[in-house]
């Protein structure tokens, strides 16, 4: 099974420094969630482990083997994907052509016809909307979209940035039934939350992030339940 | 006026534009899939017109039957010119890319100055014209037509019905995201150079079989091209076939009326007007 290890990462904008040493390491098969509020540095960091950003300082290490250097297109085949936040979908193409394009990899290419079935299966409202243009889409119905061509590429790991982000609480609840689903069957993933009360209900382990550095770690039932997370961060 | 001479000059024009619209489709693809303002299109249909030459002329193949060898020249040469030149400054702002391309251009006229001279060619092809009362259409305007829309035809097919043509829209349309999802963009992005650099050269060659030519004809036809891409939208190919046959239209019935000369003065009015009342042109978004 799929690990994931950060090691020390620094990483910015130009001049800017953003990551001050960040460390992390997914658990295969388990469910890690990556907590913080805004600005703490987890797009940030999402966007180094990619390679859309270069990292300046540590490195990134999947199933042991060091990746920091290659470029995000590289790990994608390699079964690291990301869905990003803001959805990113193809905008001027349809729910299909993007499901098609999130099975680009070289492992996902055969089994096109399966995993979509089982992605229609998972999300059947996209199955309905299947040749309408992505862009059209409500925003709910894009978040849905976006998981699902991150599925269509056969991930080994599966990194969620801002899931539940502007979209209505009850929407923000069938994601999570979601992501408990995708749990059951052994994904590896990482969950990017500012809804930190949501992520760590449904998550086995738990890092909270504050101004570019790993502030608390632990098992997510223990970091609920931390004097100090529970005031900055579910307002308790 | 002859109303027979206007039928004339307008399927004149008609098939003309056909020819525009194909060569101002490679300069659309590439800005619409980069953003990237080639102004090296005008030498590249100038090869396209020189490859048939040499093809037919010196290696004795009907300019016709040589088009897919044009067709693969055109493919190395754009990939080959997007590494050399465009890949470094594909992030810098446009006026970077701009000169990049700009420099391709200068460096593309002086070597084929150097090969060609800029004396006149044309090519020697014999084609049976059709005839219909007093008008009559040259067998070589058709098969440019026929030759046109098969292009435009299979540069569609191979968009919208491929995976590699899917992927070259998906980079336009987000090219972080299409990285994420394991496409690898930089090989897009050459690939569409070198698509966009095909639709000139083909261009190229069907304006050799209709016209004399010589290496400083890009000129002329790189602007023509830009008035084409603007009337029609930015990055939009069927717009781009939809100006070139208004273009190709408005050519050859402005010349039943005033001399040669003006045509690109009328041209270039008909540009300012759309930039003014229709800045994303006939097909443009929004």
């Amino acid at each position: 099974m799929a690990t994931l290890e950060i090691k020390n990462v620094e990483s910015g904008y130009g001049q800017v420094q953003i990551l001050w040493g960040v460390s992390l390491k997914l658990q295969p098969g388990k469910l890690t969630s990556l907590v913080g509020s805004n600005g703490a540095g987890k797009t940030t960091l999402l966007r180094t482990v990619m390679g859309l950003l270069p990292a300046m300082q540590g490195s990134v290490h999947f199933d042991s083997r060091d990746v920091t250097k290659l470029s995000p297109h590289d790990k994608a085949q390699m079964g690291l994907v990301l869905v990003p936040e803001g959805r990113q979908l193809f905008t001027d193409m349809t729910v299909q052509e993007n499901l098609e394009m999130g099975a680009t990899p070289g492992s996902a290419r055969g089994e096109y016809k399966k995993n979509l079935e089982w992605v229609f299966e998972l999300l059947p409202r996209l199955k309905e909307r299947r040749a309408q243009v992505s862009g059209t889409l409500s925003g709910g119905e894009q978040q849905m979209l976006a998981i699902a061509r991150g599925l269509m590429g056969k991930p080994k790991i599966l990194m969620f940035d801002e899931l539940s982000l502007g979209l209505s609480p009850l929407l923000v609840l069938n994601l999570f039934e979601v992501i408990r689903k995708l749990k059951a069957e052994g994904y590896t993933m990482l969950l990017v939350e500012q809804n930190v009360q949501m992520a760590l209900a449904v998550s086995d382990y738990a890092y909270v992030m504050a101004n570019g550095r790993i502030e608390t770690e632990g098992e997510a039932k223990q970091v609920r339940e931390m004097e100090s997370v529970r005031k900055a961060y579910l307002g308790l | 006026m002859n109303f027979e001479v206007l039928i004339a000059s307008s399927i004149d024009g008609l098939t003309l534009g056909f020819v525009f619209g194909l060569m101002a489709m490679g300069l659309t693809l590439i800005f619409g899939v980069m953003k990237v303002i080639n102004l090296g299109h005008g030498p590249f249909i100038v090869m396209g017109m020189f490859a048939v030459l040499v093809l037919s002329q010196n290696l004795g193949i009907n300019p016709y039957v040589a088009l897919p060898i044009v067709i693969v020249l055109g493919l190395v040469t754009g990939i080959v010119t997007y590494f050399v030149a465009v890949h470094r400054v594909i992030n810098a702002p446009e006026l970077t890319t701009l000169l990049a391309t700009f420099s391709v251009n200068m460096m593309l006229i002086g070597a084929l100055t150097i090969l060609f001279t800029t004396s006149p060619r044309g090519l020697s092809l014999e084609l049976p014209s059709f005839r219909a009362g007093t008008i009559t259409v040259l067998g070589t305007r058709v098969v440019a037509v026929l030759i046109a829309s098969l292009v435009t035809g299979a540069l569609y097919a191979f968009l919208y019905r491929t995976h590699t043509g899917k992927s070259i829209r998906a980079v336009a349309n987000n090219r972080a995201a299409a990285e994420l999802m394991g496409i690898n963009s930089s090989w897009i992005l050459a690939l569409s150079f070198g698509i966009g650099t095909v639709l000139a050269m083909v261009a190229g060659s069907l304006l050799a079989t209709l016209f004399g030519f010589t290496v400083l004809s890009g000129g002329g036809l790189e602007t023509k091209s830009f008035v084409i891409v603007v009337l029609g939208g930015l990055g939009n190919p069927t717009g781009a076939l939809l100006g070139g046959i208004i273009i190709g239209l408005l050519e050859s019935i402005t010349t039943i009326f005033m001399p040669v000369s003006y045509v690109p003065v009328f041209e270039f009015v008909v540009f300012i007007l759309i930039l003014l009342f229709r800045p994303n042109g006939i097909l443009g978004a929004r």
